[in-house]
């Protein structure tokens, strides 16, 4: 009777927690890119033949259980001393072959939507390299614009990314727009997607890079041609659109939005930023990292003019 | 024999105390019990970590433990799990029962055996210690990918002396390996061939097997990883011409079938338990026994599936999502061969089976998603989110833990004299299991909905928020769960005395005494005929009896 209880209350925990999610959790998030779609579907192939797996060999234990239980019978009684049966174990694990078999065709028979990108439509296609720093993305666009944290994109166009990493691993993963790729130091990965609505889709650095991993979220928004056009007229590295979006996604996230300071790092406020800041910010200081190792100088003098104009001295 | 013994070695008396005798004591049995009972402080030491690690996750936005004490916190409850808890409890078990179950008196090398267990100790007192370490523990996760393991960005000791605490480990293992190879294959008694080993043998055998292959890739990394540390190598670094990648594979060429290694062992216990309370033979001896080795094999060919979002090609990664997959079949083949041995059985719900098939229901579970993550498109979804945190878990906790405490109900009287009280046994049972898939099938959906792991905050509301809670709320039921254990072993020794064969066994352990003396046999071992030695045994006595 407890027993019952307890698993009723568990079942029914456990049925009604998905439907409070918004999208269910017992699937991936809805997908927005053919990549995404491709592998949303070999998830539910692999869910179908799991799911019947896991429904009969669940239901055979606990029917055994049930109809097996000692109930009266003396303690030692014995049961028929069955040792095995040949021709059962090998149908049982051609039946296993077979099943693993469907996942695995299944699967190669995805896979060409999932790794290669569709040939580029009337407007062209565009290259975007990925840059995982600690804690930060940085976006480097073909005509040299920048973007940090956020990334756009004009929708149904396809973009393809080539993911990098100078200091240490990190994971480049917006569940949307496909599967998720490493940026690696020392190697260059390449990944791709290709928005099919107007939108945010939102992830995060999906591989562990310090102790600020949690602060490391990224987000795509897919525009219009227009929008797009008028995002790289404003994101020139040189631009004061640049310096707060450097100074919001990489100062801020130790320091503080008001360079006020946190658990991290010390107070920046009220001061003046120069030529040192400069230098702090590429070569790293005793305990500041060299976050603008690879910035291009005039990012580097957007970012200082934007920390004099916000949080700078009066 | 022992007596003799004694009186050869002059002067040590103050070997006999209550205390040194523990101290220096090479009796097999003894060094299991300090096996288990060092791995069950440590466990309960690793489940506090996991405890904090849910509170901070139980709301969006807390911030009682910062981002630097989280990673360590998650770094050190995982490392521990694997070498201060599952591994050595395992190895606890091993010690305690192989010579026993094959008709020896000792292991083969008691002297090294006690080496191991000291290494196991000294090992996990450096890893715990390593909270006090200049800059704190390690906080680069249990797998310490460069490069955020080197020196550079993770300055402190933390990593060294979880280095020096991993070094201690593998020589620990590697010794206790080495031990429980030669004394199977050299140790048996009079008519025990090999398809006439109990099947947890054949699970110690391989999880030794398994060992010694493995052990020393780690090792030799671990040693690559400090010499960039502290002597200014390479390695790992790729700005100066290492490879990150390198560790990664050296890591899970040790680190893939180290889950078999934790998980064989416990499916061998499942293996003895089964029968015993459904009082039938196991169902396919040879195909359980071989499955267990099927899977080690397969098992050493999978490690690069941990790699599936590095970047390497289609080849590769088929190659990988083709071998994962095959381990299945064997894992399989053990779960349909258990429910056979069900099938007409007369069952009996006492504490010890009531775990062993928790292990059946949750593995299936945790075996079921291991498909999931071995489909490397669907992995590019998956990898390093809950989802893959909940597999783990259903495969060590629900498959590992679950047959760890099989173990411990089942074999207690056998090591105590003592059997741990029904009734608290089943209470922990039912409050574990409820506990553990409160904690762990919500991950699942976490994952799926984008939650990666090892971050330490998070400001979803919604789904987020309420999954999360849910798995708190579980592991809180679970850590009660351990102290209903703690209880019941803490009365215990106000328990009524059994005899030494209290759940009517098949195997050799239960033919000598409860708990057994030093060099553990008072009577002439039968002649071993078939798996089941007790059984025939009994049956012989009962035909002598009826005349």
């Amino acid at each position: 009777m407890l027993r019952a209880a307890a698993l009723s209350l568990l079942g029914i925990l456990l049925a009604a927690t998905p439907a409070y999610a918004d999208n269910g959790g017992l699937t991936p998030v809805k997908p927005a890119s053919e990549n995404a779609q491709a592998i949303y579907d070999s998830y539910m192939l692999v869910l179908f033949v799991t799911g019947f797996v896991f429904v009969v060999v669940e239901a055979t234990l606990v029917v055994f259980l049930v109809r097996y239980r000692r109930g009266d019978r003396a303690r030692e009684g014995e049961g028929p001393q069955v040792r095995g049966h040949t021709r059962i174990e090998v149908a049982w694990t051609v039946v296993a072959v077979v099943l693993l078999g469907i996942n695995a065709a299944f699967v190669f028979v995805q896979l060409p939507e999932i790794d290669d990108a569709p040939a580029a439509g009337p407007a062209g296609s565009i290259d975007i390299t990925v840059e995982g720093h600690q804690y930060y993305w940085l976006y480097r666009y073909p005509g040299g614009e920048v973007a940090v944290d956020e990334l756009v994109v004009p929708v149904n166009e396809v973009v393809n990314l080539e993911v990098i990493a100078p200091d240490v691993i990190h994971s480049w993963w917006i569940p949307a727009l496909g599967g998720k790729i490493d940026a690696i130091p020392g190697r260059t990965n390449h990944t791709w997607f290709k928005a099919e609505r107007e939108g945010t889709f939102t992830g995060r650095c999906a591989e562990l890079c310090g102790a600020q991993h949690a602060d490391m979220t990224a987000s795509v928004h897919a525009v219009s041609t227009a929008a797009f056009t008028q995002f790289l007229a404003s994101h020139s590295p040189s631009s004061k659109t640049v310096g707060q979006e450097t100074f919001e996604g990489v100062c801020a996230k130790c320091h503080g939005l008001a360079g006020e300071g946190t658990d991290h790092a010390p107070p920046i406020a009220g001061r003046r930023f120069d030529a040192t800041t400069a230098a702090l910010i590429k070569g790293g200081g005793a305990t500041m990292p060299a976050v603008g190792e690879d910035w291009t100088d005039e990012q580097i003098d957007a970012t200082i003019a934007y920390l004099n104009e916000s949080i700078g001295a009066p | 024999m022992a007596a003799d013994q004694e009186t050869h070695a002059p002067s040590l008396d103050w070997k006999q105390g209550r205390v040194t005798s523990w101290l220096t004591t090479t009796d097999h049995k003894r060094i299991g019990i300090l096996y288990i009972v060092t791995s069950l402080v440590f466990f309960g030491i690793a489940g506090l970590l996991a405890l904090l690690i849910r509170l901070q996750l139980a709301s969006p936005d807390q911030d009682f433990i910062t981002g630097d004490k989280y990673n360590e916190l998650f770094t050190i409850h995982g490392t521990a799990m694997v070498f201060l808890v599952v591994v050595p409890i395992l190895a606890g078990f091993g010690n305690y029962l192989v010579p026993l179950m094959i008709g020896a008196r000792d292991m083969a090398f008691p002297k090294l055996n006690a080496l191991s267990f000291w290494f196991f100790l000294l090992g996990g007192i450096v890893l715990y210690g390593s909270f006090f370490a200049k800059g704190g523990a390690s906080s680069a996760g249990w797998t310490a990918y460069p490069p955020l393991s080197e020196s550079e960005y993770s300055p402190g000791n933390g990593v060294d002396l979880w280095i020096l605490s991993l070094h201690l480990l593998t020589l620990s293992s590697l010794a206790g390996a080495i031990n429980f190879t030669v004394t199977i294959l050299n140790m048996r008694t009079r008519g025990m061939t090999f398809m006439r080993m109990p099947l947890f043998i054949w699970a110690i055998f391989t999880y030794a097997v398994l060992l010694i292959l493995i052990l020393p890739m780690l090792s030799g990394g671990l040693t690559l990883l400090l010499f960039d540390r502290q002597l200014g190598t390479h390695f790992f670094v790729p700005e100066e011409g290492g490879s990150a990648l390198l560790w990664q594979n050296v890591f899970w060429f040790f680190g893939h079938p180290e889950v078999y290694v934790m998980i064989l062992p416990a499916f061998g216990i499942v293996s003895e338990v089964i029968p015993v309370f459904a009082r039938k033979p196991i169902f396919g001896y040879a195909a359980i026994a071989f499955s267990t080795l099927g899977i080690a094999f397969a098992g050493m060919l999978v490690w690069a599936h941990h790699l599936f979002t590095v970047g390497y090609g289609t080849g590769l990664n088929s190659f990988f999502m083709i071998a994962s997959f095959l381990v299945a079949v064997p894992t399989g083949i053990k779960i349909l061969n258990w429910l056979a041995t069900l099938w007409r059985g007369n069952i009996s719900f006492d504490t010890p089976m009531l775990f062993a098939l928790g292990l059946i229901s949750l593995f299936v579970i945790g075996g079921l998603t291991g498909i999931f993550v071995a489909a490397y498109p669907v992995d590019w979804q998956l990898h390093d989110t809950y989802f893959v945190v909940a597999h783990f878990h259903y495969t060590l906790f629900g498959g590992s833990m679950f047959g760890i405490f099989a173990g411990l109900y089942y074999w207690w009287p056998k090591m105590f004299g003592r059997r741990l009280d029904e009734r608290l046994g089943k209470f922990h049972f039912w409050l574990m299991f409820a506990g553990f898939n409160l904690a762990f099938m919500p991950q699942h959906f976490l994952g799926l909905l984008g939650m990666p792991r090892r971050i330490y905050t998070y400001s979803e509301g919604g789904a987020w928020e309420i999954y999360n809670r849910l798995s708190t709320i579980g592991a809180f039921l679970m850590a009660a769960a351990m102290v209903v254990f703690a209880v019941n072993v803490l009365r215990s020794r106000r328990y009524a005395r059994v005899g030494n064969d209290p759940w009517v066994a098949n195997t050799l352990e239960w033919f000598a005494t409860s708990p057994p003396p030093p060099e553990n046999w008072t009577a002439p071992l039968p002649y071993v005929s078939s798996p089941r030695p007790l059984r025939d045994l009994r049956i012989r006595l009962e035909e002598t009896r009826l005349g």
